[in-house]
């Protein structure tokens, strides 16, 4: 999977955890989970465990503590997903 | 500094399912696990220890600058009647939890005895003061229908 792919895949896991319409329209790769999207901090666990599900990943806490943004997130994905592959 | 942290009950039973698989694993020390699993009310030790950590995280996010999710690394004490405390890289901040029905609301402060000086304000939907902010809260905690401000 490439950037755009795992942007694509993160908007499908993250949309049922934000009911802000209008800032899920513009999620881009400086999207902030709590700033801009208004998740509530408990509901990142289960982006974070969704993200696992989806990718076939294990996210450590460091990874974890990372996961803010969606650029960090992205990051986080291709990261350990190339260490699966390799 | 003060932190505060509400969560309303009804909205966390329908928002998070804390028993989902790995969920607690993500959060809670083995420590605070036990606490869970021996409690006689699951839900509300849950939310109780979850309101801690933000409440506590809320006041040493400010005083380091730092910003991250790392649930587990904000261990939690429980005392007797509703005190506890916080260890997030060992800085300590003491907490007090107001266990109510529908809701659970945490205040914390770095200095113990702060703790008795903090007054608490909380507004349920809709009677949420629109000009608050005016009033310079020391923190400002959101959740469901509740607006929770502390001074």
């Amino acid at each position: 999977m490439n950037k755009e792919e795992i942007i694509e895949a993160l908007k499908t896991i993250i949309e049922p955890y934000s009911e802000d319409a209008a800032a899920l329209a513009q999620i881009d790769e400086n999207t902030d989970f709590i700033k801009d999207l208004k998740i509530n901090s408990a509901n990142l666990v289960d982006i974070v465990l969704d993200v696992e599900e989806k990718f076939n990943i294990e996210i450590d806490n460091d990874s974890m503590a990372k996961m803010l943004t969606v650029k960090a997130t992205a990051e986080i994905i291709a990261q350990k997903s190339k260490a699966n592959a390799g | 500094m003060l932190g505060n942290d509400i969560v309303d009950l009804d909205l966390a039973k329908i928002q998070s399912n804390w028993r989902r698989k790995n969920y607690l694993d993500k959060i809670f020390t083995s420590k605070e696990q036990s606490l869970i699993a021996s409690a006689n009310k699951p839900d509300e030790m849950v939310w109780r220890l979850w309101s801690m950590k933000e409440s506590a995280y809320k006041i040493h996010n400010r005083k380091t600058g730092i910003r991250d999710f790392a649930p587990k690394r904000l261990s939690c004490t429980v005392y007797v009647d509703d005190y506890g405390e916080v260890d997030i890289n060992g800085y300590i901040y003491f907490t007090r939890s107001n266990v109510q029905a529908s809701f659970i609301h945490t205040i914390a402060a770095p200095v113990y005895d702060n703790l008795e000086k903090i007054k608490v304000a909380i507004y349920e939907l809709p009677d949420h003061p629109v000009d608050y902010k005016r009033t310079n809260p020391g923190c400002v905690s959101h959740h469901g229908q509740y607006l929770a401000l502390v001074y």
